[in-house]
């Protein structure tokens, strides 16, 4: 019964093998959408977190600047200073700051034997290397040691390495940098960042060690603060809470919205993944539309299949089909062009994301690695499964409603 | 065994209403032989549908074996025609992508009959209509007279107590229709109802009855 059922079922697909073919190919081109849509706006969407965690991953930035309201006597207008001590204490005053380390950026040149570049120089405490992703590919990050001695070290990014040293071993050298030598600890690993702040990205930057840098330079006051928060949900009162630290202990308007200038990358991350949501909840609308015109096809190829059927119809029903029976054959042949077009597409689709892994990193560094992922089958297999139904029941009530007289009439 | 009380049937086209049969009763015993007569348009095709329960009746009851048809659902009046009815058209309608085996096959697909009852049942059946060499082929590689043989074959399959032949032969030559009708004088020697419909005295007088209509009635 069932052989005879699928025998029959092959025989009317291939009856007309243009027609099926050409059916098949808007629902195999709707699947393909579907999936390459939300499989690529996923790897975006990916590619461009990993390039965002690039810079730090939960971290906060603090910038003083300049008061706006006027405070306890003192007019508006007046420059916030703070101390690196004074941020390394925060944690003892201020709860919920996992890691916290102050900021020192400038301008230098930075040389190893004849080759001499002006890059950016960061002074920084341990913690940093967490906060911003800076891993050693080779050697060390400063260490607590490093910050006691002052010792004159210091890790630098890929990019500077390379312009100073081309292909040989930067580590251990020394490299002058504004004309005092520097040994080199160690070489940050190459890394993706689409985001930055104060001077060069990390690539090209040199690290040391705070208490080295403000010996060295005199400077007494901080670039910035960086700090990530226990819980990254409640960044914005831990914030709030610094602010009010400090405004005790400098002497500002703890609500002066222009004191501290603050970048709160965990804010802007939630909206950075709220974005991508919708982005992606769009490409999947656009992928259902084209794949829903496929089955519209489908589903308007199925009811001239029901009409040009109707005697075939109208004979089963006058020797006893029910018209269940009827609804079932219709139903079932919509589906298995459904299904056979949404398998082909995932095949087609398979292929182009398997290409796109296999393609170099200038590519995939912006769209990531598309894969068909566990969200991007399921959500792709109920569109078709949902629009394969509507556009296979409709036919197929169609055929079911016939009536035997009138069919047999024809 | 079947028994009709006034029965009516009224087409509702648009705005008009036409009205096919007109109290019709009549009574047709188990065993008997049948000819419907009538012009065009007098409802024998009506009658026919009703009688093989691929209609119901506007008005009026149908007592098949006694039991009231009226108020059965489609998929239960799907049964009786399955169980009860055998078909055979004027213009034989069998599929025409299956072949004769296979049209002959369809009946018993929607009774559930196991595959080795359908194979010995269709055999039987093609070497009764002669045609067993064919089975293998489709209807438009069959002449007029095989493929009504086929359609009897297929009304046959569930071997239906009723048959109901809608002008069988009027699609055929005298020769081929000539054994068609032999052919269902021996079925109805074999027990089986026959009710046809023709326009052909000679062909009717195979028949035990005649009925006659004339404008959906009953004519005396």
């Amino acid at each position: 019964m069932i052989t005879i059922f699928f025998r029959n079922l092959v025989r009317d697909l291939m009856r007309q093998p243009l027609r099926t073919i050409l059916t098949l190919s808007g629902v195999i081109w709707g699947t393909f959408s579907v999936i390459l849509l939300i499989a690529f706006g996923e790897s975006v969407g990916k590619a461009q977190t990993k390039r965002f965690h690039g810079m730090g991953y939960g971290i906060v930035l603090m910038f003083p600047s300049q008061t706006t309201l006027p405070y306890k006597g003192f007019q508006k207008g007046k420059p916030i200073r703070i101390t690196p001590e004074q941020v390394e204490d925060i944690p003892d005053k201020v709860s919920d700051i996992e890691i916290i380390s102050p900021e020192f950026v400038r301008s230098c040149r930075m040389r190893y034997e004849r080759r001499e570049f002006l890059n950016t120089v960061r002074g920084i405490n341990p913690p940093f290397e967490l906060m911003r992703n800076i891993i050693p590919a080779k050697g060390r990050f400063i260490n607590p040691l490093d910050m006691k001695e002052k010792r004159r070290v210091c890790l630098i990014g890929d990019v500077l390495a390379t312009d100073l040293f081309s292909t040989s071993d930067p580590m251990g050298k020394s490299i002058f940098i504004e004309g005092v030598p520097f040994t080199v600890i160690g070489i940050m690993a190459k890394k993706l960042q689409n985001s930055n702040y104060n001077g060069n990205r990390d690539e090209r930057c040199a690290f040391m060690p705070w208490t080295t840098y403000s010996a060295l330079y005199g400077d007494k006051y901080v670039s910035n603060i960086i700090f990530r928060p226990l819980d990254f949900n409640r960044s914005a009162e831990v914030t709030q809470g610094i602010k009010n630290h400090l405004s005790k202990l400098i002497g500002f308007d703890p609500q002066d919205p222009d004191a501290i200038f603050v970048w709160d990358t965990l804010e802007m991350e939630k909206s950075f993944q709220t974005f991508f949501i919708a982005f992606n909840i769009f490409l999947g609308v656009i992928g259902s539309f084209t794949l829903l015109v496929g089955g519209v096809g489908v589903a308007s190829i199925m009811m001239v299949v029901v009409e040009e059927r109707g005697r075939e119809i109208g004979v089963k029903l006058a020797v006893g089909a029910r018209r269940r029976t009827i609804l079932f054959q219709f139903f079932i042949e919509s589906l298995t062009i459904m299904l056979i077009g949404g398998l082909v597409g995932f095949a087609f689709s398979g292929a182009v994301v398997r290409l796109v892994q296999t393609m170099p990193e200038a590519v995939t560094q912006f769209v990531g690695t598309p894969q068909i992922s566990p969200l991007v089958a399921v959500s792709s297999i109920s569109i078709l499964l949902l629009i394969g139904t509507v556009s296979g029941f409709i036919p197929a009530r169609n055929a079911a409603s016939t009536n035997p007289i009138t069919a047999l009439r024809k | 065994m079947i028994k009709f009380n006034k029965i009516k049937k009224i087409y509702h086209m648009g705005t008009q209403s036409l009205e096919a049969l007109s109290g019709v009763s009549l009574q047709i015993a188990a065993g008997e032989f049948v000819t419907v007569m009538g012009p065009s348009g007098s409802g024998k095709s009506t009658l026919m549908n009703i009688i093989g329960c691929l209609d119901t009746p506007t008005d009026g009851e149908y007592f098949l074996e006694g039991k009231n048809v009226a108020g059965l659902t489609f998929d239960q009046l799907a049964s009786i025609r399955n169980k009860m009815m055998g078909f055979v058209f004027q213009n034989f309608n069998l599929l025409p992508y299956a072949t004769a085996w296979e049209n002959i096959e369809l009946p018993m697909l929607f009774n559930g009959k196991n595959a080795r009852n359908r194979k010995e049942r269709i055999t039987e059946l093609l070497n009764e209509v002669g045609l067993l060499k064919w089975k293998e082929h489709r209807p438009s590689e069959l002449s007029g007279g095989q493929q009504q043989r086929i359609a009897l074959a297929r009304a046959l399959a569930n071997d239906p107590p009723i048959i109901l032949a809608d002008a069988p032969t009027g699609n055929l030559d005298s020769k081929s229709g000539v054994e068609i009708i032999e052919l269902l004088s021996r079925l109805w020697k074999k027990g089986h109802t026959i009710i046809m419909v023709t326009h052909d005295d000679r062909l009717a007088s195979h028949s035990q009855r005649i009925i006659h209509l004339f404008d959906g009635r009953e004519a005396d």
